[in-house]
């Protein structure tokens, strides 16, 4: 478990959100999004793959979902912000996804955490 | 005229907003309780001053819009804003006051001057300001608002630039709206944080600190600095602080820092800078 942050938006440190990503991942962020809706919430639960075909996800989409993937869910362009609310609905959290993004346990990476680093613009990184 | 008489600009996260429910029910976490003792002094400023009004510029975080139709930029203009449900279900706190008079007018200045707003009559605010709204204002908060929405959750946002010129088109509608009110704008984005890939948790004390020494009387320093700078030794959400520099456009020249506070509690850091405008 490395605690070095490097210097730069190159993945798998960063995926830059931006419209290819956002065109990759349209069904899925979609999907995430719809439970803000409680009700919704409750009928995703009740039947995680059948909600998720309803949407329109790949088998892929449903494994990775099913699986708690969120390294491979933010790669296939699920907007976290909506990936967020798929974790909340499962009982999991923000970490829960940090931790899968950095390769090691939520409770290592909130002992990890706040993850400090010093430099400004200009100086030497 | 309606008379800017100052600002601030403030942080938020959604831990902030779930630790002030716990901390109010059973006390805060130490972490937390540094930035329930920081906002003190903001609070005290929204006391004394009372504004009559007080515009916002914050971003929605896939709470509201979503990609079917995501705006740049939006103004909420309605009697009132109702709490968004992240996920987690509702917070117990009120829906938020809109003003519908307030917001029509700026919302003819600000598109004749230059900046094209999607217009909701029905929006619902997320943790870009119930996060921190309850530390800094009692309820029932009934100062109304007019929130302007900034797309910060996908590329291309608004430059750092043109933030600034929003802020400065927001000062001069309210300058030449026909009333005398007495309006605060804020503005409210995450300071350094990353909070997805491999650099999850970055945390950069010495850029924010920075940024909050310079936003006052050097700003146009940090508007030159390319977002991606930000970004990069911040993380991705530190892009989020492009939207202090409408607060700080809405600003004259003629201000005075009342308060800074600034602590990082878990993942994103949080600031406070609090600044009284004297131009009249
Ligand atoms: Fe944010």
């Amino acid at each position: 478990m490395s605690n070095s942050v490097p210097f730069n938006l190159d993945p798998p440190g960063t995926y830059i959100y931006d419209g290819p990503a956002s065109t990759r991942g349209y069904k899925l962020t979609k999907f995430g999004l719809s439970l803000r809706n409680p009700e919704n919430r409750k009928t995703f639960l009740a039947d995680e793959a059948g909600y998720m075909t309803e949407f329109g996800l790949s088998e892929d989409e449903i494994a990775m979902v099913r699986a708690r993937d969120w390294t491979g869910l933010i790669k296939a362009g699920g907007h976290l912000q909506s990936m967020l609310k798929v974790a909340a609905t499962v009982g999991e959290n923000l970490w829960h996804i940090g931790a899968h993004n950095a390769g090691m346990s939520a409770e290592e990476l909130q002992a990890l955490c706040p993850r400090k680093v010093t430099a400004l613009p200009g100086g030497d990184d | 005229m309606s008379r800017v008489i100052g600002g601030f600009g403030i942080s938020h996260t959604p831990s902030m907003g779930m630790e002030y429910d716990k901390g109010m029910a059973q006390g805060f976490d130490p972490r937390w309780q540094k930035w329930f003792d920081g906002t003190r002094r903001l609070k005290q400023w929204l006391d004394e001053t009372k504004p009559d009004k007080m515009v916002i510029v914050y971003n929605d975080h896939l709470n509201h819009f979503d990609f079917d139709a995501y705006p740049t930029i939006a103004i909420g203009v309605a009697p009132e804003f109702r709490q968004a449900d992240e996920g987690w279900g509702p917070r117990p706190f009120p829906s938020l006051v809109g003003d519908v008079d307030l917001g029509w007018y700026m919302t003819n200045k600000l598109v004749r001057g230059g900046y094209d707003l999607t217009v909701c009559q029905d929006l619902a605010i997320d943790h870009g300001i119930y996060s921190w709204l309850p530390y800094v204002m009692d309820t029932p908060w009934d100062t109304p608002i007019v929130p302007i929405a900034i797309n910060m959750v996908r590329h291309p946002i608004p430059t750092s630039e043109r933030l600034h010129g929003l802020g400065k088109a927001i000062r001069a509608a309210l300058e030449d709206d026909g009333s005398n009110d007495r309006i605060a704008v804020v503005s409210t984005g995450g300071m350094s944080h990353q909070i997805s890939g491999a650099r999850f948790g970055i945390a950069n004390e010495t850029l924010d600190e920075w940024f909050l020494s310079k936003i006052g009387n050097d700003f146009s320093e940090l508007i030159d600095l390319p977002q991606e700078e930000l970004m990069r030794l911040g993380g991705t959400e530190a892009a989020e602080l492009a939207l202090w520099f409408s607060m700080r456009g809405a600003l004259s020249d003629n201000i005075s820092e009342v308060y800074r506070y600034y602590t990082f509690p878990a993942i994103t850091g949080c600031g406070v800078i609090v600044f009284d405008d004297h131009a009249v």
